[in-house]
């Protein structure tokens, strides 16, 4: 199910630098000037991608992280820890 | 009247750009050839004009408003917003071909089609890494046809075609005597920020080339109907493809390469068509 706000966090990041650095410094602040569901505030302040996947693109899930500052090999391996049998398919990826 | 003059393939993986200069050497000497390969027919053919069919990664719409298949129509066009595309195709703007983008435009109307328009679009790098890659002339005017390949429901591959053998109708119906070249970007399989992120399915992607070999659309459409939705998300840009393949009268595919690229994350596959002239 899309959640519209946390797709807009992620692609309002994507577009605005003074943004992205502002919600390096300070997570929950920018959190706050959008209607996200607590469930999915507490998600991004963890870094919970199994609750944050299946609520937006996968594309803008993956700019997120980028943008977060988490190193893509870090990203891939949580994902891949998400279901074994997908990070089987995936084996043999360089950072995986 | 306007004349197809040549259609293209080629991946645009994000890492071809991000990762050129420190990728191992031999893996950037295959990826350049293929590249190259496609820039020496592309300028061989002398086009015009280049119709790029490619998906917009989040650049120029997102989920409130959100087209199917949109056609850039302006006399220009901006480059790429990523800041490691800047680094190697620093070029803030690209030039467009009103008339001919009017004229797809009407012609689609005219024939029951509905795309939405743009009439200033940013090119990311699903465009712009090909025309990098490629060495497309700036010089050369862009007409940009952005097809939803990130975010379903997306369009049916029959659709697609459909799509492809009008682009082919607009091009011949053109009244200037322009010489237009179709690029496809993207594909062939991978999977991004999925629990699968980094799968390249080769058996998907070598079905697939058979498919766009034997000219079968019927074929073509049947196993990508089926197939898409049980690989990696990033294989939904073949849309793109089977679009250059339609307009190009599904048939004369060639494979320039294809080989999993585990350092871009992508099936990379090349590829052109030779063109056959319609029978008025």
């Amino acid at each position: 199910m899309t959640d519209y706000w946390l797709s807009k966090l992620f692609f309002d990041l994507q577009h605005d630098a003074g943004l992205a650095a502002a919600y390096r410094a300070d997570r929950a602040a920018v959190i706050d000037r959008y209607e996200i569901r607590p469930e999915v505030r507490k998600a991004l302040l963890e870094d919970d991608i199994g609750i944050l996947a299946p609520r937006v693109n996968a594309y803008l899930l993956r700019f997120y992280f980028q943008i977060r500052g988490m190193p893509e090999a870090e990203f891939i391996a949580k994902l891949h820890a998400l279901d074994a049998s997908a990070k089987m398919k995936a084996k043999g990826v360089a950072n995986g | 009247m306007a004349e197809l003059v040549g259609v293209f393939a080629a991946c645009h993986g994000p890492l071809i750009a991000r990762d050129w200069d420190v990728m191992p050497a031999d893996h950037r000497a295959k990826l350049a050839a293929a590249f190259d390969e496609i820039g020496k027919r592309l300028r061989a053919a002398r086009p015009d004009l280049l119709v790029v069919v490619s998906p917009d990664h989040w650049v120029n719409f997102f989920i409130n408003n959100l087209p199917a298949i949109c056609i850039g129509v302006g006399d220009e066009h901006d480059g790429p917003p990523e800041p490691f595309m800047k680094k190697v195709y620093p070029r803030e703007r690209l030039k467009g071909h009103a008339a001919f983008g009017g004229h797809l435009l009407q012609t689609a109307l005219d024939s029951d089609f509905d795309p939405a328009l743009s009439h200033r679009l940013r090119l990311d790098h699903g465009s712009c890494i090909p025309l990098w890659r490629i060495g497309v002339d700036a010089k050369l005017p862009i007409v940009p046809l952005l097809v939803n390949d990130l975010e379903a429901p997306m369009l049916n591959i029959k659709r697609c075609l459909a799509w492809g053998r009008l682009l082919r109708q607009a091009i011949e119906s053109y009244p200037e005597p322009l010489r237009v070249a179709v690029l496809g970007t993207g594909g062939l399989s991978h999977s991004i920020g999925e629990t699968t992120m980094g799968w390249i399915d080769e058996e998907f992607d070598r079905t697939c080339i058979r498919h766009f070999e034997n000219g079968d659309e019927t074929q073509l459409e049947a196993f990508l109907t089926s197939e898409l939705p049980r690989t990696g998300n990033g294989a939904h840009e073949i849309r793109d493809w089977v679009i250059a393949h339609a307009a190009a009268g599904s048939t004369g595919f060639e494979l320039i390469d294809y080989f999993p690229s585990p350092a871009t994350f992508v099936g990379a596959g090349f590829a052109s068509w030779k063109p056959v002239a319609t029978v008025a």
